[in-house]
């Protein structure tokens, strides 16, 4: 079959912000837009997508001669973000940071390098312009199509079907002893599987070839675990993997303005928006009826974080749940609702019409999360599906990462091209450029991150702690003011006091622990 | 504010919430997932009713004695093949031109 021109240089499956990117490169790379075959499950494109959601980062900019003006074009670019806030919610209270910068209006005559850095986007908006443009560039668009198989060379696609990756075989084991239909194949086919020439795709029992497939699937990576870059069991570990659950509010463009103190556009900005993230200490109630009902996860403490960020007339307002910390008990849209009515959150939303209720994977793994490969002979993998993403709590980033790994594949695709060899070893030039990029580069210089993260304090005392010190240095009601540091050492020990848990998680060990991790944030 | 809500037990109408997204839905010989319900007699977390955002799995959390699956309502995330220690489900996408449509995203 290699020796036959296959049908396309490359298809791309997928086409959010790590796919659409990886083809607009290569346009620009010189590859014919009639060579490159994009797919998606959206009909429109767009229509399966959906984020937080900020897009960080101005990797756009390097591709407008595609995406030409696509901060005010794209009708799924929103507001540009110059205010942020950052939170700790208790059931009780409130601490809320917050930064607004001119230099993020991006208009010059700050000491700051002036440059708008974020923007609120709505996914099934931008995504749909995306693929227009590439459409108008030539690129073949396919939506409404899933990709059931890989095609490998050598190997009868009908000699197994997509359920048999995917289904736990009769004699399968429980948790990590779990065995997956395929591994009851002949060895042979097994092996093709894993380790055979991907070239092309199969749909509907349809086999289009090309050279090179690139899999940008998104976070629910069904063809990556599949087809062996990552080990099905490896990937299906709920540790370091978020749900986030989301609601689109519309409340008017102008309410929003006065609401948030955001002002409207003009001809050279979109109107400018508020973008907030915050610890959340607010499942108290919840999680102890859960650990009463459901001894089986007692003790569990939900972590979670909400945000909420201004559109242009709506409000994207969600939680993202660290799925290994939800209790039996605790439904994760009922985690929603509590975060909606907080006493900080109720007033922001109120008087809005829910438009939009979504949830979507996060695969905020952290390194040692990460497919264990992201190239195969014929094949890689970008964006989300590649476990691309970065968050401290403050920084949240995986969109832009997502662009980026499309743009480094696309041009290592490129040359590719050029010699005709799309052997594992070259298009493994692709995997040491994501590893010198800053993608990789935040990942591991924050790698401890992950763990601080998923440290149960962020989610129990430390919200508690900050609102209740805030509270007590700036009020007055005639008690006796003392020292910032009086006041914290006085109200560690009286919340050391309530219950054991506390006791030991504000112990000094761990403070000192979590200090150590805190300062590599 | 409801009662439980006053006590910090907060619901959510997830079913108010589904009826926003668009749906195409897939005829059930065609169903992306497929639970065999036979094998969650003994699961005592239940982590799918927990973690699933579309209420598409109901089982003692109702007063079920059995698994009740129904992937109508499904949203596609995959949370519920992550949940599942038990190797009862199967997973895929939907068929192309099948399963929920956003509109914002």
């Amino acid at each position: 079959m290699s020796e036959e021109e296959a049908d396309f240089d490359v298809i791309i499956i997928g086409c959010g912000m790590a796919g659409m990117a990886c083809a607009a490169q290569l346009l620009k790379e010189g590859v014919e837009g009639d060579r490159i075959l994009v797919v998606d499950r959206g009909e429109p494109v767009g229509a399966k997508n959906l984020s937080g959601g900020i897009l960080w980062g101005r990797e756009l900019d390097e591709l407008d001669d595609i995406f030409p003006n696509w901060e005010m074009d794209n009708p799924g670019i929103e507001r540009y973000i110059n205010n942020k806030k950052i939170g700790f919610l208790s059931s009780d209270d409130a601490f809320i940071m917050e930064g607004k910068f001119a230099s993020w209006d991006g208009i010059g005559g700050t000491s700051e390098p002036s440059m708008r850095t974020g923007w609120s986007v709505l996914r099934a908006r931008t995504d749909a312009w995306f693929a227009e443009k590439l459409e108008e560039a030539g690129v073949f668009i396919m939506p409404g199509i899933k990709i059931d198989q890989l095609n490998i060379e050598g190997l009868d696609h009908t000699s197994y079907t997509a359920r048999d990756l995917t289904s736990p075989a009769e004699d399968s084991g429980r948790g990590k002893n779990q065995k997956w239909r395929i591994s009851n194949f002949d060895p042979e086919i097994v092996d093709a599987i894993r380790n055979g020439k991907i070239r092309g795709i199969v749909q509907d029992g349809e086999v289009m070839t090309s050279n090179v497939v690139v899999i940008a699937e998104g976070s629910n990576s069904i063809l990556t675990r599949s087809y062996a870059f990552d080990s099905m069991i490896h990937a299906q570990d709920r540790h370091g993997i978020i749900l986030g659950v989301k609601e689109v509010i519309h409340l008017g463009e102008e309410e929003i303005n006065s609401r948030f103190g955001c002002y409207s556009g003009d001809d050279e900005r979109p109107p400018s928006g508020m973008a907030m993230e915050a610890a959340l200490a607010i499942f108290d109630d919840m999680a102890e009826k859960a650990w009463e009902e459901y001894p089986v996860t007692a003790g569990l403490v939900p972590r979670a974080g909400g945000w909420l960020y201004t559109n242009k007339d709506t409000l994207s307002i969600g939680v993202v749940i660290q799925l290994d910390s939800l209790p039996s008990g605790i439904h994760t849209y009922d985690m929603l609702a509590a975060y909606k009515a907080h006493p900080a959150i109720a007033p922001l939303i109120r008087g809005g019409e829910t438009v939009e209720y979504g949830a979507h994977l996060v695969p905020e793994y952290g390194l040692d999360r990460m497919p264990t490969r992201l190239v195969r002979d014929g094949a890689v993998v970008i964006g989300d599906a590649a476990g691309l993403v970065y968050s401290n709590g403050a920084v949240i980033q995986g969109q832009n990462y997502s662009i980026h790994s499309g743009k480094l594949a696309a041009k290592v695709i490129a040359n590719c091209i050029g010699s005709g060899d799309f052997s594992e070893k070259a298009l493994g030039q692709y995997k040491k450029d994501l590893d010198a990029s800053y993608v990789m580069r935040d990942l591991k210089r924050f790698k401890t991150t992950a763990k601080f993260l998923a440290d149960d304090a962020n989610y129990t005392w430390v919200p508690k702690f900050m609102g209740t010190m805030f509270n007590r240095v700036v009020r007055e009601i005639g008690e006796e003011k003392i020292t910032v540091e009086k006041q914290a050492m006085r109200l560690r020990k009286e919340m050391r006091r309530k219950d054991r848990k506390t006791k030991k998680g504000m112990g000094l060990l761990n403070l000192i622990r979590l200090g150590m991790m805190g300062r590599k944030l | 504010m409801t009662e439980k809500a006053k006590i910090g037990l907060f619901e959510y109408d997830v079913k108010n919430g589904l009826g926003l997204i668009g749906y195409n839905v897939d005829e059930h010989e065609h169903a992306h997932i497929i639970v065999d319900t036979k094998k969650c007699g003994d699961c005592d977390s239940m982590m799918c009713v927990w973690g699933c955002p579309a209420q598409c799995y109901q089982f003692r959390d109702v007063g079920l004695d059995e698994m009740k699956f129904q992937y109508e309502d499904c949203v596609e995330c995959g949370t519920c093949f992550l949940m599942c220690t038990d190797g009862a489900l199967s997973w895929n996408h939907p068929r192309g031109g099948f399963g929920i449509t956003y509109t914002y995203g």
